[in-house]
């Protein structure tokens, strides 16, 4: 019964599955499969990029061409909230990091980074757990690879956030005169918080398809991060024992970065780049993995 | 199945069971003690399933609502994983289950099109050049630039069947879907599927015998999961026909064991 097939070179697919396993050929220590884990979330998408380009693409046409004034709304609604904080900002004279504001816009600016990640990290929060219902149609009817769902909503919700930073970009340039150098450095940032994000989604998408308490649970608890999360003032400001237990909550570190990079021109601390990658890296393996164990009964039960 | 042509779908025992839990709690439990102790009740859908199909062969599937042979059309196009056994494809399945329920109701035909296109395994160059062929396989006209929850249920099912049509699929799975279009269509859908059997295979599922028979070479009858009767067609459906003259519909059959 558990013959193997002789691997054939052919290219078409092959579905070979023994005991709820999957059989890959030539696949025999745990280092292989170890490293053959760590990379499927990157063939797994290079396999499915046409599909994710057609599902990316039509969500963003219903969202921007739904409405009458389309993308207006995606640039008027962080301008807005930009303005609400130069007026209700414009006062301060330091910044929460001791420095000197040089204008109105500087806190504003220093305020509007923290909001762009933690409203995209708020924004996958929410939609994560209903995600799978979502497409529940697609899941249970097709061959839909479910595991580049968490991955196509990031997408989608990025575009969103890049409306941000370049608004936040053009703001600094006008108000400031000059972009600094660092902010070359921001697909640095931008690709690990995607990883990280990713991660996240894939972890309370699968527990929310079981689940309803998920969604329950992250709209109690994201408001409450909103204020565990340096976005309004600089955990600088803390005794520096608390300063460490902030670098728990892993969006302290994206948003010092972002700061660091963007509004202050200045090249992040290291140990801070190194802690936030590190724990980007582990949400993004920990939530696939934790996907592919949950993935055979999310189609079961959604 | 006895013919010659190597084999494109073997199965091995098949058996797939379906967690059942009483509660949401039970699931968390599960998950955090599931190594203590088991917190679910099994359904087994399918219990013992083995065959083999080469290609080029037509299988029909037949059975009572709810004897496995939806589950086992899902094992063997990936979209679920069997509990225990073995289940071995090769080559590109198109699966036309429940034909148009797929749809996405807000995007319009053509947007349809390219991402079950793309579910389907074709790259977005490969769909748009197939487009016109397949707008003019379902024959629905201006409708393709409207939104889906604007067409009829044949309207769905003829783009549907378009779809899956031209996915260049060496195995098709039809999933008693065609009842629902008009004659004129089920009869396009039928000599397309007469054409298709020529270079590729095909599993069809149908409570019609009639349709069973004309399109199939091969016949498995699925009951309580397992193979109760397998082999030429005329043979398993005049099997099936005389057990379901003699056995009443109880509804005991649905419950877990």
């Amino acid at each position: 019964m558990t013959k193997l097939v002789e691997r054939r070179p052919s290219d078409l697919p092959l579905l070979h599955v023994i005991d709820g396993k999957e059989v890959v050929p030539g696949d025999h220590n745990l280092l292989q499969r170890f490293v053959r884990f760590l990379l499927e979330p990157f063939t797994g998408a290079w396999h499915h990029r046409a599909l994710i380009g057609a599902i990316l693409r039509r969500e963003l046409r219903e969202r921007f061409s739904g409405s009458v004034a389309g993308w207006v709304w995606a640039i008027v609604a962080p301008l807005i909230s930009l303005v609400t904080y130069t007026l209700v900002f414009g006062g301060a004279v330091k910044l929460p990091n001791g420095s000197p504001a040089n204008s109105a816009m500087d806190y504003a600016l220093f305020v509007f980074g923290g909001l762009i990640a933690f409203n995209f990290f708020a924004e996958m929060a929410y939609r994560a757990p209903s995600l799978l219902h979502e497409y529940a149609h697609y899941l249970k009817q097709t061959m839909f690879p479910a595991q580049m769902l968490p991955v196509i909503s990031t997408l989608r919700a990025a575009t969103y956030a890049t409306i941000g930073l370049t608004l936040m970009l053009i703001c600094q340039l006008i108000f400031g005169g000059t972009l600094y150098w660092t902010v070359l450095l921001l697909p640095l940032w931008f690709i690990p918080f995607l990883a990280f994000l990713i991660g996240i989604t894939w972890l309370l998408s699968a527990m929310g398809a079981f689940t309803r308490d998920t969604a329950y649970l992250m709209m109690t608890l994201a408001p409450v991060l909103m204020f565990a999360t340096p976005v309004f003032w600089s955990h600088e400001t803390l005794e520096p024992t608390w300063r460490l237990v902030w670098y728990a909550n892993i969006l302290t570190g994206f948003i010092e970065i972002i700061r660091d990079i963007v509004v202050f021109g200045e090249i992040p601390n290291g140990l801070v780049v190194a802690w936030t990658l590190f724990l980007s890296a582990v949400t993004f393996w920990l939530g696939f993995w934790f996907f592919r164990r949950q993935q055979d009964g999310i189609t079961d039960v959604i | 199945m006895s013919s010659e042509g190597e084999v494109v779908i073997r199965a091995r025992h098949l058996a797939k069971a379906y967690k059942l839990y009483d509660s949401q709690g039970d699931w968390l439990k599960q998950q955090l003690l599931g190594s203590v102790k088991t917190y679910y009740k099994s359904f087994w859908a399918l219990k013992d399933i083995s065959f083999d199909v080469r290609r080029g062969d037509s299988v029909g599937i037949i059975g009572r609502n709810g004897c496995g042979k939806s589950t086992l059309l899902q094992i063997v196009c990936g979209m679920t994983r069997p509990t225990k056994g073995e289940i071995w494809v090769k080559g590109r399945v198109a699966p036309v289950l429940a034909l148009g329920a797929t749809f996405d109701l807000e995007a319009t035909g053509l947007e349809n099109v390219l991402i079950g296109g793309a579910v389907l395994g074709l790259k977005r160059h490969e769909i748009i050049a197939k487009f016109d062929s397949i707008a003019d396989f379902a024959g629905i006209g201006d409708f393709m630039d409207q939104p889906i929850k604007l067409y009829s249920t044949g309207m769905r099912t003829r783009l549907a069947f378009a779809i899956c049509a031209h996915m260049n699929a060496e195995i098709l799975i039809v999933d008693e879907a065609l009842s629902v279009g008009d004659a004129a269509f089920q009869q396009k859908c039928i000599d397309w599927i007469d054409n298709f059997r020529r270079t590729g295979t095909l599993l069809f599922v149908s409570h019609s015998t009639a349709e069973l028979q004309r399109l199939c070479t091969f016949a498995i009858w699925i009951d309580g999961g397992r193979i109760r009767e397998g082999g030429d067609v005329a043979q398993v459906v005049g099997a099936y026909k005389k057990a379901t003259r003699v056995e009443e519909d109880s509804m005991s059959r649905f419950s877990a064991v």
